[in-house]
């Protein structure tokens, strides 16, 4: 018996040696690489080493502006949404083998996480930190927040990513920035000149379960304000749950359909006759939103698409000359590298699975 | 207050408010408008209101405030019978699984996109399930002991209450998920004709079973021995009001949510009027139940633009009012 204590306790006292090596040992020294820094949405000053190499991207949205920018072979760990957004799947079939180590209720997966060995994770940033913050604070992983609240913001975004990634990244974002401003910089030309009544009134709704409307100070407002609507949603903030009966008394021109499935959505719409007296339902306008890599209402790189989309759709006469589908190729050409068909053009326009 | 006078305020009141929830609402129409909307449903007369208005009148609010009347009635009677047949003021009508169930039936519909209909019969049809799993569990030697049942109906509740976690956990974040949480908080958002017309014959048959059972009620509620001792068949009894009970849960939670409060607090207030005797309790729990649950649904569509999730004010309503009773009556109960 006494001896088995004994064994015991050695074998013990080993473990905890091997640990204690492995503690010290773990670290690879930060100090010893060459860094740089830089300044995040929060206004954190940031200490990144000067090549990154692997990248969390933590932000379901902000994978597909990863790889856009030319950053997909530094992805080393995702989100369990990004894995599963069918157009991203198409445009980089990597993404499905990637570990998910965040999840939508913006939790972390610390082992996952750490057996990516990431040198950096890129986040959302809407003036609180992320959930998982403290967690993965006691590892040597830098934390890049980016800002998500309006139209203006993805260009910063962009511009981050693009830093964050490197230098051959960052210019591909300086170009996805011009084209980005670039776009709204022509819609805005003449949109702009619009006098108020000549805007119509924009809903922009998501689809499934429970009816509700994105409001006023998001991305979607600005959008919309940008294509020369205006919101008829008089609420503050994303997704925000309404009634059909507060909906009937907005009576918005236009109906946008947002986020899968919306062409189910849209049809369910249209064929309710608790719809039939809003304005938008009585004269057939009602859209779903395109969807591809991302949706293009939200977050994701095809915000450039929807402003022109958008103003397309609320003015065609004035964007006559404006050739949505066109300007979609070439900027899954441009920025993807990928070549639709006609068949997959459909499926983004229709937002549908490839 | 005398019987016929409290009899007449119980069926006025409820009515009463279904007229004012009529008119009550973030469209302005008047009163007077909806008698006439009313009238010409019954006596073809020319309109001279917009037709929008009639939209509004007959296809959205009649059907969510004929709803949340009978979710509120249905979850009431239902807590009323367990709380007697479990003998236990703190039971709820979710104590054997079927919200979590129904709840887990429906996160998976808007997983998949599924429609109104659909979701509806999927979150259904899970909360019978759910329930008849807690009840095959619970089975002893051809008996059902409260306690197997509890407990059987704990064990049921988390299981599906991690199914449900699952289902979140899965859920698209910009679209789906908000969906699933807002669901789950309970709101009659999605309230039409069709939805009315598949969620009242369970509650109504639920209800109907209930009341032919109430005076048998009294007797199990003094325990399954004196119950069996004075010839009642306790097993088909139980059995009955947990058939009848899960029915109308399930049809209130496929419909609407999860509405928490209204099963524990409303038979309490009912007792408090009218005496623990169930003959009298269950048709009071009915009328106060429809009151209040319509009551909540008028604040929870009119007061801002955005809705209020009904599980959010039926507590903030329901809890300080629990705890009000508790105080009050110092836990004699019975």
């Amino acid at each position: 018996m006494n001896r088995l204590r004994r064994l015991l306790s050695a074998a013990c006292l080993a473990a905890a040696a091997c640990l204690a090596v492995a503690a010290t040992a773990q670290p690879s020294d930060p100090r010893a690489a060459p860094t740089r820094q830089i300044t995040d949405a929060a206004g954190r000053v940031v200490t990144l080493p000067a090549t990154v190499n692997r990248v969390a991207d933590a932000w379901h949205a902000n994978n597909s502006t990863v790889l856009m920018l030319g950053g997909a072979s530094k992805l080393v760990a995702t989100t369990v949404q990004a894995r599963k957004q069918p157009w991203l799947q198409r445009l980089y079939p990597r993404i499905e083998s990637l570990p998910a180590a965040f999840n939508a209720a913006g939790e972390v997966n610390v082992e996952t996480l750490i057996g990516a060995r990431p040198d950096v994770i890129l986040m959302a940033y809407d003036g609180s930190l992320p959930k998982w913050f403290d967690t993965i604070s006691p590892y040597p992983i830098a934390v890049v927040l980016m800002p998500n609240t309006s139209l203006e913001d993805l260009a910063t975004t962009a511009r981050l990513t693009g830093q964050v990634l490197g230098e051959r990244e960052s210019r591909v974002a300086a170009d996805y920035v011009r084209y980005f401003e670039g776009n709204i910089h022509r819609v805005r030309q003449i949109t702009d000149r619009l006098a108020p009544s000549e805007r119509p009134k924009v809903l922009h709704t998501s689809s499934a379960g429970i009816l509700t409307a994105d409001g006023l100070d998001t991305l979607i407002d600005d959008w919309i304000h940008v294509a020369g609507g205006v919101n008829a949603a008089q609420v503050k903030g994303n997704g925000r749950p309404v009634s059909l009966e507060q909906i009937i008394a907005w009576n918005p021109d236009v109906i946008i359909v947002g986020s899968a499935p919306n062409q189910q959505s849209r049809a369910a719409i249209l064929a309710d006759p608790r719809w039939s007296g809003i304005k938008a339902v009585r004269t057939g306008k009602v859209y779903a939103n395109p969807s591809g890599a991302y949706l293009w209402d939200r977050h994701g790189a095809e915000s450039a698409l929807q402003v022109l989309w958008a103003a397309k759709l609320l003015h065609p006469q004035d964007f006559a000359d404006l050739d949505v589908r066109r300007e979609t190729k070439l900027f899954y050409s441009r920025f993807f590298h990928y070549t639709l068909t006609d068949a997959e053009l459909r499926s983004i326009m229709n937002a549908t699975a490839p | 207050m005398s019987k016929p006078r409290n009899f007449a305020l119980m069926l006025i009141l409820p009515l009463g408010l279904l007229y004012v929830s009529l008119f009550v609402g973030r469209f302005p129409v008047a009163p007077q408008q909806v008698a006439h909307i009313l009238y010409a449903q019954l006596v073809p007369t020319a309109p001279d209101w917009p037709r929008s208005i009639e939209t509004i009148v007959l296809q959205i609010r009649l059907p969510r405030a004929l709803l949340a009347m009978l979710v509120g009635a249905g979850l009431s009677i239902s807590g009323a019978a367990y709380q007697g047949m479990f003998r236990n003021p703190l039971v709820s009508t979710d104590i054997l699984g079927v919200t979590a169930a129904s709840g887990f039936g429906a996160a998976v519909a808007l997983l998949l996109s599924f429609g109104a209909v659909k979701l509806q019969l999927v979150a259904f049809a899970f909360g019978l399930a759910g329930v008849a799993l807690t009840y095959a569990l619970a089975r002893v030697y051809r008996t059902t002991p409260v306690l197997m049942l509890v407990l059987s109906g704990v064990v049921v509740a988390a299981f599906f209450s991690a199914l449900l976690s699952g289902a979140k956990y899965l859920a698209d974040p910009e679209s789906k998920l908000p969906a699933i949480t807002y669901w789950l908080l309970g709101s009659l958002n999605s309230a039409s004709m069709r939805s009315l017309a598949m969620a009242a014959p369970p509650i109504i048959v639920g209800s109907a079973g209930l009341l032919l059972a109430r005076w048998k009620l009294n007797i199990l509620a003094m325990g399954d021995e004196e119950a069996r001792a004075l010839g009642v068949r306790t097993e088909w009894l139980k059995g009955m009001v947990i058939v009848c009970t899960t029915l109308i849960t399930a049809a209130a939670v496929s419909v609407c949510g999860i509405v928490g409060w209204v099963g524990l607090v409303i038979p309490h207030v009912g007792r408090m009027l009218v005496g623990p005797d169930h003959r009298h309790l269950l048709p009071a729990t009915l009328s106060i139940g429809a009151t209040y649950l319509l009551f909540i649904d008028d604040i929870a569509r009119s007061v801002s633009a955005t809705e209020i999730p009904l599980g959010i004010l039926t507590a903030v309503v329901g809890a300080p009012f629990f705890a009000y009773l508790l105080r009050r009556t110092g836990g004699t109960w019975y």
